[in-house]
């Protein structure tokens, strides 16, 4: 159809990239946290190529219903269609490129732009226009003029992803076994899951990455980052990780979930016994419906990230994406993940505690913020720019003998899925097409 | 701004003085970072609500306009949550609080009404909490207040706090303080 959106023509590679990075010995440089010309090339060969997170399906139940948000930092508008199906397309007008929906969520029969009225259905297509005879007089064609249509659009488990590349691998190739992982969140309930209402947005002067890697495969720096809060709300230190008898690290194609095995260390950081209660009544169920050992998982000691930018952490229930906004911007956009089946009371409880730890008022992501602004400011002098950081603990963790799906590592306090995080970032930079982006994956593709 | 105060009768000269007193007083304990005796001028019973604002269509409100009881909230804390935000604080191991961060809190507007319940008085104020940390950084963030303050036997608490913030999105990291 016409008004699927151009891909863009995909640039040659930066010549000196080899530079910033070198995973197999372990390093980095804040080079990739702080350069203009490494995060132009993010957008259009991260950005413009990788599915993103865009909606969650609770947030669009009836025809009509929308939400707008961005893809890189393109602007789009998700929207639920009169056959069930959901589209995104461009919040741009295809006359002069005005935004057309600049509501964040809503309901509605169309979209009709400010600057000359063109006017669009909720499948996108043109309808009207102000003054529409003096189109007609020019022998304007309406059907292909509707909203950019974004290429692919697809969904696991209410989670809604879309890409811009008509050439991307399909999602469920992209996440590969990482869904095995993510039901343990998101489908461990018949029902599944919903947001609760709204979504916090507040704005970070870090690099994307710095955030997205801290929550792909860095638990390291919680026992000490987050001291000071486990002490608020639990009175005692932050449960020691490296005392867990069984803990994971597991990426594929970027993607990356580490996790524990004690099903609630995470959920007690809230502080309400009756949350840690709820875990502990579902359990068995899960246990049925996802076996034992994911059971273990629901809201255990843990986080993950989505490749490229979205993020949650079991338990404390809090799903984000890290939107670039430059190479030291970003905005960052909270929601709040509760099993539809749960009682009100649990989903209030949730609500409430994903805000007073992982939100701008959160006591634990007060401490993060910090950090990561600051991972990114010195890398504003050339000099610090250009050295080495390490990113090597757990070189050689890989498990070869293992039940479990995707890239398994030994042990979460372990930089294996930050690596394999980094490395799927710089193969795409390389990389002009799909094609060229080598499989590095060891692992299992699917679960036995 | 977004609410529609209710029509109450006026407070008298003397009790807007007081009132007004108080909030000045508060703004002050917090600057100086005196939490436990700001923790001190609420009232046990204290709803400190701060809800996500909202970019919505006129004609798609949510339940209050641009915020819901329901959705996400910056605070939407009760007595144990404040002093568990203040325990933090006092942490040696907050690292983000040192070198301390640096609080001015400006109250002004203060408007002061005779609430309907017993011995309560429905307050508006508009405040400006300006922040800085480390060499350089400056975050400024203003808004609109509703207060429902008590007279009790320990004199004025505050038991009711709304605070709305003109913006959708937050334009800094985090709120390391109370508004
Ligand atoms: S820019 Fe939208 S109608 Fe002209
Ligand atoms: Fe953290």
């Amino acid at each position: 159809m016409s008004n699927i959106i151009k891909t863009l023509d995909v640039t040659d590679a930066l010549p000196n990239l080899k530079k910033v990075c070198n995973l197999d010995e372990g390093r980095i440089s804040g080079e990739i946290f702080y350069s203009q010309e490494i995060y132009e090339q993010e957008l259009e060969k991260v950005f413009a190529r990788c599915w993103l997170f865009v909606a969650h399906e609770s947030q669009l139940v009836k025809t009509g219903d929308y939400i707008t948000t961005t893809m890189g930092e393109d602007e789009v508008i998700v929207v639920r269609q009169k056959n069930g199906s959901i589209k995104v397309f461009l919040n741009a007008c295809p006359h002069r490129g005005n935004k057309v929906c600049f509501s964040e969520s809503g309901s509605t029969r169309g979209f009709i732009c400010n600057y000359h009225g063109w006017s669009f259905d909720t499948a996108g297509n043109l309808v009207g226009q102000h003054e529409s005879g003096i189109y007609e007089a020019s022998e304007f064609d309406k059907s292909k003029w509707g909203l950019k249509e974004v290429a692919q659009v697809d969904s696991y488990k209410g989670l809604v992803f879309a890409t811009f590349d008509p050439e991307a691998p399909s999602l469920k190739e992209y996440l590969g076994p990482m869904t095995w992982y993510l039901d343990a969140l998101f489908d461990n309930q018949e029902g599944g899951t919903e947001f609760v209402g709204g979504c916090i947005r507040s704005t970070y002067e870090c690099n994307w990455k710095i955030a997205a890697e801290n929550f792909v495969g860095d638990i390291l720096h919680a026992g000490w980052t987050h001291d000071s809060a486990a002490r608020a709300m639990l009175g005692g230190a932050v449960a020691k990780v490296s005392d867990f008898p069984e803990s994971y690290s597991v990426n594929w194609n970027g993607h990356g979930y580490e996790f524990a095995l004690d099903t609630v260390g995470n959920v007690a950081v809230l502080g309400e016994s009756k949350l840690n209660r709820y875990v502990h009544t579902i359990k068995p169920s899960v246990a049925e419906r996802l076996g034992e050992f994911r059971s273990n998982m629901i809201a255990s000691v843990s986080s993950a990230t989505i490749f490229p930018n979205f993020s949650f952490l079991p338990g404390q229930n809090t799903v984000r994406v890290w939107q670039p906004r430059g190479p030291n911007k970003i905005e960052l956009f909270t929601w709040v993940v509760v099993n539809k089946s749960a009682p009100e009371e649990i989903k209030e409880m949730w609500r409430k505690g994903a805000m007073m730890t992982f939100s701008p008022t959160g006591v634990f992501e007060m401490d993060d913020g910090e950090n990561w602004e600051y991972c990114t400011k010195t890398a504003k002098g050339k000099v610090t720019a250009k050295q080495d950081l390490f990113v090597g603990l757990g070189m050689d963790t890989l498990l070869e003998e293992t039940p479990l799906p995707g890239n398994v590592y030994e042990g979460q306090l372990n930089e294996a899925n930050s690596r394999a995080f980094y490395q799927y970032w710089f193969d795409l930079l390389n990389a002009k097409s799909w094609t060229e982006v080598p499989n590095r994956n060891k692992g299992k593709a699917e679960a036995e | 701004m977004f609410t529609k105060t209710p029509d109450l009768p006026i407070a008298s000269m003397e009790e807007l003085f007081e009132l007004s007193a108080f909030l000045h007083k508060e703004a002050r304990l917090l600057d100086e970072e005196r939490f436990e005796e700001w923790l001190e001028m609420l009232h046990e019973e204290i709803h400190y609500w701060m809800p996500g604002i909202e970019n919505r269509r006129r004609e798609n409100p949510l339940k209050e306009g641009f915020y819901d009881k329901d959705h996400m909230a910056y605070f939407d804390d009760r007595m144990r949550d404040l002093q568990r935000r203040v325990a933090r604080f006092r942490q040696p191991s907050a690292w983000a609080e040192n070198p301390a961060t640096r609080n001015v809190h400006i109250i002004s507007n203060v408007e002061a009404f005779i609430a309907p319940e017993a011995d309560t008085y429905m307050v508006c104020s508009t405040f400006t909490s300006i922040r800085s940390r480390g060499l350089d950084e400056e975050y400024v963030i203003y808004g609109r207040r509703y207060d429902r303050i008590q007279r009790t036997e320990g004199g004025l608490k505050l038991l009711k706090r709304l605070i709305l913030i003109p913006n959708a999105t937050l334009s800094c990291k985090n709120i390391n303080t109370f508004l």
